[in-house]
């Protein structure tokens, strides 16, 4: 896998691959035995959602309990993540965290902590005086957008497609983005994504043409990802015969908006080439109950064993150093544990994972990054 | 990161001849005895609901237990077990999503 970017006016923007290159100095010292903090954590402030995304992997992650995380909560959260040295922190994982009361406060105070933030939301709740209280502070915002139709993105995100006042109000919302991004001058991505499930081959076109309406900076396509289970019945042999769309839907892009195929993922299938999960160490996630797993893929009951802690109920730096955070990343890097049959399929953390496999099989070994740096450069 | 790399190549365990020769039954008894042996009195905690041919062992918390405890807890669970064969796995069974709107898709997690 290479560090594939692609060119934008505002710099060069990597979706489809990792940024470890950047961070060389935590891949050294994770390679020679250091407890190394994660370079990014990947977390929501709730597990609540208004929508009902066909494709959610939120269905599966249910834990044992939820926590209300409150603002102190978060607040302490960050306190703790800067004293780690956590350098990013995309607010995406289990649940809608815009509307969570801690949203606001938790973004600006990163951004006073020199924490970069990014922000996958729906927009549904996402008003213009929230949005001009965060925009300012955040990366990269990317709009989840199932389908560029209206009566297709309210069958897909909501009751029905008799529904399409949630599409206008989000694309009201992500219009008043790129005004007030395009007005104020802000160095924010905005993005918008579609997952693609096999069965919306007739959605791609129009996504991607809606992105050229926005003007987005780009419009990114993604695999659905699925348990080991099977539970989302995603046939992954049935994405290549959509390959060709996919070309046509990147050709579309102009100037101002990019259309990207997450095309690394969308290939790789059900099965990934490595068997040791090494990403966690790199790229945590938290569950918008609290939970601190290594990855999303582990936020079920079933993966109970992989459950490290709650953050609402200990301090973050606290459950870092813990031995019981050591043991459960040193699982995943034994025998014991196999991704290609334990795990749910692409995970955030895939890009990391097939990146450090290869560095320690010695079939591409990680080099340190040289020249101007990428977008996002804290977001692996 | 000596070990890590020994173990990228190392292939993951596989049940031995005398777990797989077994039916569901007798795999179950046989961790419910391994278990009863046990000083640390693991079914106080838990109930042995399968014990699959491939090595997993799907269990049942009695009570829940807090995010800080469980985990450990079930990978001593875990490597207590592997006494019995190396390729033993414990999970627990799967819980449902407990939204009530994305619940109405009608998706089940599979078990």
């Amino acid at each position: 896998m290479t560090s594939t970017a692609v060119q934008t006016r505002e710099g060069a923007l990597i979706l489809d691959s990792h940024k470890l290159s950047w961070h060389y100095d935590r891949v050294a010292a994770w390679e020679a035995g250091e407890r190394i903090a994660p370079v990014s954590v990947d977390m929501s402030l709730t597990r609540a959602c208004s929508a009902m995304c066909s494709f959610c992997y939120a269905m599966m992650q249910e834990s044992q309990a939820r926590s209300s995380i409150k603002e102190s909560h978060a607040l302490n959260l960050l306190d703790d993540f800067a004293e780690m040295g956590i350098r990013s922190v995309s607010l995406v994982s289990d649940g809608e965290s815009t509307i969570s009361k801690a949203y606001v406060p938790f973004i600006q105070h990163a951004a006073k902590l020199g924490i970069n933030i990014g922000n996958a939301t729906n927009a549904w709740e996402w008003e213009p005086e929230k949005i001009e209280a965060v925009l300012p502070h955040i990366t990269w915002l990317r709009f989840t957008v199932a389908a560029g139709r209206p009566e297709s993105y309210a069958k897909i995100m909501y009751k029905g497609p008799e529904h399409t006042q949630v599409f206008d109000r989000a694309m009201s919302h992500i219009r008043y983005a790129v005004e007030l991004k395009r007005k104020k001058n802000l160095g924010v991505t905005l993005g918008i994504q579609m997952v693609l499930m096999p069965d919306l081959k007739d959605e791609i076109l129009p996504f991607a043409k809606l992105g050229l309406d926005l003007g987005v900076d780009y419009a990114v396509i993604k695999h659905c990802s699925d348990d080991e289970q099977g539970t989302l019945g995603i046939d992954y042999s049935q994405y290549e015969a959509l390959h060709p769309l996919l070309e046509q839907a990147e050709s579309m892009s102009n100037e101002q908006t990019k259309v990207i195929v997450k095309w690394s993922k969308i290939k790789e299938g059900d099965k990934p080439t490595y068997q040791r999960f090494y990403g966690p160490q790199f790229l945590l996630q938290i569950s918008g109950s609290g939970l601190v797993a290594p990855s999303g893929m582990f936020f079920n009951a079933r993966y109970s064993k992989l459950h490290i802690g709650n953050f609402t109920e200990e301090r973050m730096k606290d459950i870092w150093k813990s031995d019981r955070y050591w043991r459960v990343m040193n699982y995943l890097a034994s025998p014991h544990f196999n991704a290609q049959t334990m795990m749910g399929t692409l995970p955030i953390q895939h890009y990391v994972s097939v990146a450090l496999d290869n560095h320690l099989k010695g079939i591409q070994r990680i080099q340190p990054g040289t020249g101007e740096k990428p977008l996002h450069v804290n977001f692996l | 990161m000596d070990s890590a790399k020994h173990y990228a190549d190392v292939p993951t365990p596989a049940p031995g001849a005398a777990w797989t020769a077994l039916n569901g039954r007798q795999r179950v008894d046989q961790v419910k005895n391994k278990l009863e042996a046990s000083p640390t009195q693991f079914l106080s905690q838990i109930e042995v609901v399968t014990a699959k041919a491939d090595g997993q062992v799907i269990v049942r918390m009695k009570q829940s237990l807090p995010a800080s405890q469980r985990g450990p807890f079930l990978l001593d669970l875990e490597d207590y077990l592997r006494e019995i064969d190396q390729a033993l796995v414990v999970w627990l069974e799967p819980l449902g999503d407990k939204n009530s709107l994305r619940n109405l898709r009608g998706i089940e997690v599979k078990a």
